[in-house]
């Protein structure tokens, strides 16, 4: 009986209420927004990372996936050395260099490419065509729409530039095989990927890879297997989907801070916004809890009265600031991504359930401390006080 | 005593000349690779690329520099080493390549169409290089930048809005607390326009008041901020700036809100007759 007075009280003061309603749906909003970024780059990451079941790679001692120039040499011994590791189910070789497109006798812009074995690749879902033989590449979408390109097409690439004649050294003809989609290219990236020999070929780099990817067989867990792959190759860096996660989260950090700094930020707000109308709501009705209290209701009850109003408000303001923090999360994804280089599949906010579910269980919680100090202080004047406070 | 020095030198001369080992290349090491590794200046160190397999070769280190506060380069944060071109290149699997020349001008290289020209000039060539202006440059490099920029503004925009909308609420609680007491102003003659501009006032001074604190705290903050920053990435780097524009910024901000709720909160009492104010 008591929470429900206390519930018509909001309803009887309509325009304040809602507009509380409103401050605290905003603020509830930053804070959901807040909580999906300060995980959500770094989950989305893990989650493209290992893609396909390869959540491992194995890396020139000392820098991350194509953090350098560095190579793997005797990759082919190497990728040996790896199979034989207990636990390993596949390796995946990757060799990242730049080729040129050829158009007539000029050159056109650079195109990332990468040498893979196109039994065992990690880095596109094949959308029209098929594998790549030798000889053949495969292209992504956006190279594809933007030179006309699909299965059959020639592409002709070139390695080397003569910079006063500005024609190609040498012209490779290679023919399309097939469009993919590439998983870690920006938006736009013009990319494609060839056989590994043929890359190595091209880029003078012979039994060179810049990384390998390894899948785990069934069972095994990333860091156990990561821990193998140390101890068997220590020339060389591992890391499992987890390291990964963390080294991007150390580069990330300004995001991860800002994201702390402005969720506490709208949870002071929010705290603020429901003290305040608490606040104001029992000072009205500071008579009304006085003839309570003198009727015999406990003091307890009284208190929970005044806190359910607090709960009320921050709980109904959360409901309301999901969807308008869903909108502007997308929103402010997409000016997120924009960042150069940032592969189009990540985002930067992902909807983590049992983040978002303790983010605004602390915005309720917020409410109902917010409304415990005046709730405290209306049942704890002196009840004679009270009344004839009321009365004058 | 000059006796005795001048003899060791005259031996010296008067034996036959040892072939010297030639002299270690110099490099210069960065202030905190310095400091974490304990490299003094006359210290060995030995480099090696890692693209490449060529072995590791001793440098002297020659000096220690602090580097410059770039901010394209803080999420990386790497440690740097400094080594002449023709050292460097001998490490790497690829000589005579560079990645970039940086030229300067005759005659004040500052002119923009100049620069520009020289770019064309330079870009047809060399065919496949390209040639930025520094602003074009500083333009270029700057696009993280004005992506976290664009992020601020609508988190800006975000929280402009919740403040915004507590302004009014609390000018709404204020004027509905005090609405007896303008009632029985306006019953003693007092006209709306006068109550109107009360109330829009008391708005403003209080977003007024609210954005010195904020500007205070804002001041407080960024110190923080820096002071957090320079030791989490070793650098003199400013991550939080206040500048005046900023405060006015922030004021200009303040004072509409302040009379945006002001207007708001006047409007629901001056149209409602002064005997129906003092009703509850």
């Amino acid at each position: 009986m008591i929470v429900s007075t206390s519930l018509r009280g909001l309803l009887r003061r309509r325009s304040r209420s809602a507009l509380a309603l409103a401050g605290i749906a905003v603020s509830a909003a930053l804070l959901l927004d807040m909580t999906m970024l300060a995980s959500g780059l770094t989950q989305s990451f893990g989650e493209l990372t290992a893609a396909q079941g390869y959540a491992l790679r194995v890396t020139p001692k000392g820098t991350l996936p194509f953090d350098s120039e560095a190579g793997i040499r005797a990759a082919a011994a190497v990728a040996g050395r790896l199979r034989r590791v207990e636990g390993v189910r596949a390796v995946a070789p990757v060799l990242g260099a730049q080729l040129y497109a050829v158009r007539g006798d000029s050159v056109g812009e650079p195109l990332f490419t990468v040498g893979v074995d196109p039994a065992a690749q990690m880095l596109y879902l094949l959308v029209e065509g098929r594998e790549p033989r030798a000889g053949e590449v495969v292209v992504s979408q956006p190279l594809a729409q933007a030179y006309g390109l699909g299965p059959g097409s020639v592409l002709p690439l070139a390695t080397e530039l003569d910079l006063s004649l500005g024609r190609p050294r040498q012209s490779h003809p290679a023919r399309v095989s097939g469009v993919g989609d590439f998983l870690y290219d920006f938006a736009g990236q013009r990319s494609l990927a060839a056989p590994l020999a043929d890359v190595q070929r091209l880029t003078r780099r012979p039994d060179q890879v810049s990384l390998f990817a390894v899948a785990a067989a069934p069972g095994v867990g990333d860091d156990v297997l990561a821990r193998r792959l140390e101890r068997a190759l220590p020339e060389l860096s591992v890391y499992s989907t987890r390291e990964l996660m963390r080294a991007m989260d150390q580069r990330l950090l300004y995001f991860r801070q800002l994201a702390t700094i402005l969720g506490s930020v709208a949870l002071v707000v929010c705290a603020l916004l429901v003290a305040t109308i608490v606040t104001i709501g029992v000072r009205e009705r500071f008579g009304e809890l006085a003839t309570l209290r003198a009727l015999g209701v406990a003091r307890r009850r009284l208190l929970l009265g005044v806190m359910a109003e607090g709960v009320a408000l921050a709980g109904v303001g959360c409901l309301l600031g999901l969807p308008f923090g869903l909108w502007m999360a997308e929103r402010l994804d997409r000016i997120l991504l924009s960042f150069p280089g940032i592969p189009a599949k990540l985002s930067f906010f992902v909807f983590n359930p049992p983040r978002v579910a303790f983010a605004l269980a602390v915005v309720i919680v917020t409410g109902a401390l917010a409304g415990l100090l005046p709730g405290w202080q209306a049942v704890r004047t002196p009840l004679g006080r009270a009344l004839r406070e009321e009365a004058e | 005593m000059p006796t005795i020095l001048a003899l060791p030198l005259l031996l010296a001369l008067a034996q036959p000349a040892a072939p010297l080992p030639p002299p270690l290349p110099g490099l210069l090491v960065e202030r905190r690779l310095a400091e974490r590794a304990g490299l003094g200046v006359g210290d060995t160190l030995y480099v090696r690329a890692l693209a490449g397999a060529a072995a590791a070769r001793p440098f002297v280190v020659e000096g220690v520099f602090e580097r410059e506060a770039d901010p394209n380069r803080i999420s990386r944060n790497e440690l740097e080493v400094r080594l002449h071109l023709p050292d460097l290149e001998a490490l790497r699997p690829t000589p005579d390549r560079v990645d970039r020349f940086a030229v300067v001008l005759a005659d004040g290289g500052g002119d923009a169409p100049r620069a520009a020209a020289f770019a064309r000039w330079v870009e047809q060539l060399a065919f496949g290089t390209r040639a930025y202006g520094s602003a074009e440059l500083a333009e270029g490099a700057s696009t993280t930048f004005k992506v976290v920029s664009r992020f601020h503004r609508a988190i800006g925009l975000v929280t402009v809005l919740a403040a915004g909308i507590f302004l009014l609420c609390v000018m709404i609680i204020r004027v509905d607390e005090r609405r007896r007491d303008l009632g029985m102003l306006r019953l003693l003659g007092v006209g709306r326009g006068s109550v109107f501009r009360a109330i829009v006032l008391e708005a403003v001074a209080i977003a007024t008041l609210g954005s010195a604190a904020g500007a205070g705290l804002g001041i407080g903050v960024a110190r923080l901020v820096n002071l957090y920053y320079a030791r989490v990435y070793d650098t003199t780097l400013r991550f939080a700036l206040l500048t005046p524009r900023i405060v006015l910024l922030a004021a200009l901000l303040g004072l509409v809100l302040g009379v945006a709720a002001g207007v708001l909160a006047a409007l629901r009492v001056v149209h409602v007759p002064p005997q129906r104010l003092g009703e509850r």
